[in-house]
């Protein structure tokens, strides 16, 4: 029919911005950029050959469901950044009802953005800045997203909100994913919303994951203070990555040019620096719908499954949203499309089958997505798998929780263990049973053909395990080691012991656990006080601790110099905030303990224990004597608490790195502050007898390195005068 | 800021607003789209939303003569039925309005007709006057009250004896495809000459067939008033009555009656959903019952059953009928349908005769419309999502031998008189237009 004017222009794709298309467009109209290239390679090997939103989920390519959830919404235009195989991905788009020559494109501009080597999402944003193709509201998206949310409301917040204030750059889409475990929260790494509950103003965002040393999320305490007097520290949402932006938010990513991605980088930086920029970020929590990103093989199984679960509604297989699909529902929850043939004693349950492919008899599909044009033999047996088009398994084989390629060909009487990735075109010979999951593909991660391995595959296998050789360079506390294969699993990887703790897992470790988990970085000692997070009194009492220890630890580090201003400095600190002496002991046992610990670290130089103390208590003048008349300052029972006080903090180091290090720090500190006067034998052996050090195994632990140490002390005082005292009872 | 209230997400309304700027190839896709995305759902917005595409089609779409139209109606038809095959009405619209053109084209080429004839045979070329236009016009008569009839053309049906669909796929078969990349010339030298260039005529066609369509709107949008006439009727003084999630087309028939006569309502309650938006729904409506003098009384689903034997009519709102008089209602009506058999209650379902469709689908499980696993479990719900299968069933079939009275925008009918509604208001040869339409290359 009459094409416009408009369309036409717009569809010539190219590296130059449309002139007219976007510029004069008024204030309604929705714009979408949607980055099709995540710059990860958390769907090796299958990316190698293809990009990630092409690859089929439920028989549809993601971008599918990326690009009709924006149609959905209404969205206007739309700007698509390609990335790795740009040229497949423009091809299949400009081949499809989306290319904007296409008649029943919905969106009135489809453009491709390329940009010249572009090494993360933060280089096309900047570019995308640069080149000021967006002028109004934009949603930014994945190329990977499933979403069936309808964003009026959200974006009739976000629109107030801009109104209001211009500092209001961005709303987050987020989705409650609920206390208890769920197959769609990402694994590995936890995104933690910190969300005011009253204006919905997202106040920090952190990422914790089970591989990080300490799990603790350390928190600007001037949020408590200045920002918000209620807010929630949500891990339990699954982020989609749906932000609504105003342009601010390009011209932001533009002013940082170090940052990557759009949470870690992006979004915790903006929100830490609040005072500096001024900005102010929503977070747009949804109860009802479906969001969620293949963002890794974990997430694409649970989508999947959420498909196969109709969550996604009304992006199901049955409501045939790509034209041409001709999808059906048949009983047992069984999808089949026109022209799929089984046989009839096939036994199928929860599946989607595309069209042309066939099934052999007496097989069994049980919660499997199996393509177009695929030969599914007899006596198969197939579960929780996905069947890309074209492949081919024959009789006998069987297939657990396996993600199988196109135009892969199994041989009879195989066995593919769980977890299994098998790449594009793989051949397996006849009774092949691999015992582990292995990841096969016939291309390296170059792109080069492999040696095949026939002593794994048969004579007929023309692949070879895949590696990864960036895997290598990855720093094992990297969390998306985690997330590189198609079951999430912790069994490999050395954790450290204390607990992973999120809101969801009821670990019972030795101390409280939500405390726990909300505590500041330097809060080592005190833990309870953070329950009572948001009144005043208590939010002064952080700030004392925290920056009491920062400045002691300055000063401390700067190692030599004179310890005269941070003393100042800290009992001006202890009068503003009304410091009790117990809150100043704390402080300066924290302080120190860190100073030793960071001393044994192998960055800084990895001194054994007892240099360490000598270094932590004596490398600063006057750091002995603030000790002394400070955090001591008296007999026989502020000697007890100081020393416990010490173990508390060491404690919480010694769950962490360098276990067996910083453990002996206690003995050698204790000797050290012995040596220099401040503490006094009777001190010690109260604090030896006093029953709170004891309290929890790892306290006992700590205790029981010192044993040495107080026996000689003993020893010393009955040679020194041979008194009485011999009832100490050192247990 | 125009839009500040508006939101950009695309519903029937947006639809309806942008069928005038864009071609009608991008309309056509864009409405397939909202029906596969369930943005336009339930019977009503989809008749209206069809014929409008429809009024498009035989307006904007290329044809110069009567079997080009009928083919380009019936393939956007089959797209729309593909689109959303579980509204029934969809394709009802489509048979109404190939219905028309057949009738239309009947009369204008009555003098042509010999031409075409020698060569193929269309069944519109065959005009035999039979009865059934009397029968039409008797049942009017006999309808329990003078409803207005719908304002449509007389029907001068082809319902012949002819073998429709040989000569159908004959002429479809040496016909151009549809819309508008046919090719003006391939055409020439096929089986209608005659009509080639006769803009006259093709024109006169278009605005009849348009004025027709224009009808079949507003019996659609006063098919509610038109079925709330029958309400003093059918309720009587003192009657208890169940309505199952009442529908506009119930509520305005309840008020109706509200008007004349006192009787208590007890409305069944959807099952508790998550989102509370039907609850609001219903409180309007039961402040408009109670401000016209009539008890209402809340019945939750799982309670209902206690109060059957009380009940003396269950008034249901249809979703479509089919052509063996089962009704596809929403999810629950079944169930309090069986019940009021078995109470010995009567069961009465309310439809536009829009609604009535000459499908009788073989399997009846295929009726059912499947919804969003998330309306009654949360998505939240770690547990529950990962371990259990949850399914929701939008609509079901209440079998035609537990529905005692059928009200529609025509009249009352008992279900042995559905079979003469059907043959009144659709085709023979276009009863199956999406199966043949399909069988083509």
């Amino acid at each position: 029919m009459s094409h416009k004017g408009k369309n036409s222009a717009s569809s010539a794709k190219g590296k130059k911005p449309a002139k007219s298309g976007a510029e004069s467009k008024g204030e309604d109209v929705l714009q979408a950029v949607v980055l099709a290239d995540s710059f990860q390679d958390r769907f090796k090997p299958f990316t190698v050959e293809k990009p990630r939103c092409l690859l089929p989920l439920a028989n549809t390519p993601l971008i599918e469901y990326t690009l009709e959830f924006l149609a959905m919404n209404g969205v206007q235009e739309v700007y698509i950044y390609c990335g790795a195989h740009t040229d497949q991905v423009e091809d299949y788009i400009s081949h499809s009802r989306w290319a904007s020559s296409s008649k029943s494109c919905p969106f009135s501009v489809l453009q491709f953005v390329r940009v010249a080597d572009a090494r993360s999402v933060g280089d096309v944003l900047r570019d995308m800045d640069k080149r000021s193709l967006v002028d109004g509201d934009f949603l930014l998206v994945h190329g990977d997203l499933v979403s069936n949310l309808i964003l009026d409301g959200a974006l009739a917040a976000h629109r107030k909100r801009r109104e209001t204030s211009a500092a209001n750059i961005m709303t987050m889409v987020l989705h409650s994913g609920g206390p208890a475990d769920h197959r769609t929260k990402t694994n590995g790494i936890t995104p933690v919303f910190v969300v005011d509950t009253k204006t919905q103003r997202c106040l920090h965002y952190d990422e914790m994951n089970p591989l990080q040393s300490d799990h603790y999320l350390s928190m600007d305490p001037l949020i408590a203070e200045e920002l918000s007097t209620e807010f929630e520290i949500r891990a339990d949402l699954i982020d989609a990555q749906i932000d609504i932006c105003t342009p601010e938010v390009l011209a932001l990513w533009s002013e940082s040019f170090d940052y990557e991605l759009p949470r870690r980088n992006f979004l915790h930086g903006v929100l830490k620096d609040w005072e500096l920029n001024g900005k102010m970020i929503y977070a747009e929590i949804f109860e009802d719908g479906y969001a969620a990103r293949a963002s890794n093989l974990q997430m694409y199984d649970a989508i999947s499954r959420d498909v196969l679960g109709r969550w996604t509604f009304p992006f199901i297989p049955e409501n045939n949203i790509m034209p041409k699909q001709t999808y059906k529902k048949h009983s047992n929850n069984v999808v089949i499309e026109t022209g799929a043939s089984h046989a009839a004693d096939a036994k199928l349950q929860n599946s989607v089958i595309g069209t042309n492919s066939s099934i052999g008899s007496g097989s069994r599909i049980v919660n499997s997505i199996i393509g177009t044009g695929c030969k599914i033999g007899a006596n198969v047996t197939l579960e929780n798998s996905f069947i890309w088009n074209n492949t081919t398994v024959g009789d006998g084989t069987a297939i657990s929780q396996s993600i199988l390629a196109g135009d892969v060909v199994i041989g009879k009487g195989c066995t593919i263990p769980t977890g299994s990735l098998i790449s594009y075109g793989v051949h397996i010979s006849d009774s092949v049973s691999l015992s582990i999951a292995a990841v096969l593909s016939t291309v390296t991660s170059t792109g080069k053909q492999v040696t095949k391995d026939t002593k794994l595959l048969g004579p007929d296998g023309n692949a070879a395990p895949f590696f990864d050789p960036e895997d290598d360079e990855l720093d094992d506390e990297d969390p998306s080691r985690l997330q590189k294969s198609l079951i999430y699993s912790l069994a490999n990887y050395n954790l450290s012991t204390s607990s992973i703790s999120t809101f969801a897992s009821d670990v019972d470790s030795d101390d409280d656990n939500d405390s726990n988990f909300l505590a500041t970085d330097t809060a080592h000692s005190n833990r309870s006080r953070l329950s009572s997070f948001a009144s005043d009194d208590s939010a002064g009492k952080i700030s004392f601790h925290t920056d009491a220890v920062h400045g002691l630890l300055d000063a401390l580090r700067a190692d030599s110099g004179d310890f005269d201003s941070a003393k100042l400095e800290f009992m001006g600190l202890r009068l503003a905030n009304n410091a009790s002496d117990a809150m100043m002991r704390k402080a300066v046992a924290t302080a120190f303990t860190r100073r030793a610990v960071e001393l044994v670290t192998p960055e800084h130089g990895g001194l054994d224990a007892s240099k360490a103390a000598d270094r932590a208590f004596t490398a600063c003048k006057g750091a002995s004597k603030f000790v002394n008349e400070v955090g001591v300052g008296g007999g026989e029972s502020a000697q007890v608490e100081f020393i416990l006080a010490l173990q508390r903090a060491l404690q919480h180091y010694s769950k962490g790195q360098e276990q067996s290090k910083a453990a002996t720090l206690l003995p050698a500190m204790l000797q050290q502050l012995y040596a220099l006067d401040i503490l006094e034998e009777e001190g010690i052996l109260g604090w030896w007898a006093d029953a709170r050090a004891v309290e929890g195994e790892s306290m006992a632990a700590l205790k029981e390195k010192c044993r040495v140490l107080v026996e000689w002390l003993e020893n010393a005082s009955e040679e020194d005068d041979d008194d009485d005292d011999d009832d100490d009872d050192s247990d | 800021m125009p839009s500040v209230s508006t939101g950009h997400a695309l519903d029937l309304e947006k639809f309806l607003k942008s069928l005038k700027g864009q071609p009608l190839e991008a309309s056509v896709n864009s409405l397939i789209s909202l029906l596969k995305r369930r943005q336009i759902k339930g019977s009503e917005p989809c008749a209206v939303a069809t014929a409008h595409i429809l009024l498009q089609v035989v307006a904007r779409s290329k044809w110069h003569d009567v079997d080009s139209l009928l083919i380009n109606v019936s393939r956007t038809g089959r797209k729309l039925v593909d689109a959303q095959p579980n509204e029934l009405v969809i394709g009802n619209i489509v048979r109404r309005v190939l219905g028309l053109i057949r009738d239309e084209a009947s009369e204008d080429r009555g003098d042509t007709a010999d031409e075409s004839a020698s060569d193929a045979p269309t069944p519109t070329d065959i005009v035999p006057p039979t009865s059934i236009s009397q029968q039409w016009s008797s049942k009017r008569f006999d309808s329990a009250n003078s409803v207005a009839p719908p304002a449509r053309p007389p029907i001068v049906s082809s319902y012949s004896s002819i073998n429709p669909p040989k000569s159908l796929f004959h002429l479809l078969s040496t016909s151009p495809p549809a819309d508008g990349d046919v090719s003006p010339f391939r055409n020439s030298g096929s089986s209608t000459p005659t009509w080639r260039g006769n803009s006259g005529q093709i024109h006169a066609l278009r605005s009849e067939v348009i004025d027709g369509i224009e009808e079949i709107k507003d019996e659609i949008s006063q098919v509610d008033d038109q079925i709330a006439a029958s309400a003093e009727v059918q309720i009587h003084p003192g009657d208890l009555v169940l309505v199952h999630q009442p529908s506009t087309t119930v509520e305005r028939f309840i008020l109706r009656a509200a008007q004349k006569r006192k009787f208590t309502v007890l409305i069944a309650m959807a099952p508790p959903k998550r989102h509370s938006s039907t609850e609001t729904q219903h409180t309007t409506f039961r402040k408009k019952l109670s401000a016209a003098g009539i008890t209402v009384v809340n019945v939750m689903n799982g309670g209902l059953m206690a109060y059957m034997s009380r009940v003396n009519k269950v008034i249901i709102g249809a979703r479509a009928i089919v052509a063996t008089g089962g009704v596809v209602a929403d999810a629950g009506s079944a169930a309090i349908a069986r019940a009021a058999k078995e109470q010995g209650a009567a069961v009465v379902v309310l439809s536009g005769v829009y609604k009535l469709s000459p499908e009788s689908p073989f399997d009846e499980s295929s009726l059912i419309e499947w919804g969003d696993s998330s309306t009654f479990v949360s998505f939240a719900d770690g547990p529950l999502v990962c371990g259990a299968e949850i399914r929701t069933a939008l609509t079901e079939l209440i079998p035609p031998e537990l529905v005692d009275t059928y009200i529609t925008n025509l009249g009352t009918h008992s279900r042995d008189h559905l079979s003469s509604l059907i043959s009144d208001h659709y085709k023979r040869e276009d009863a199956d237009f999406h199966i043949w339409e399909g069988a083509l290359p």
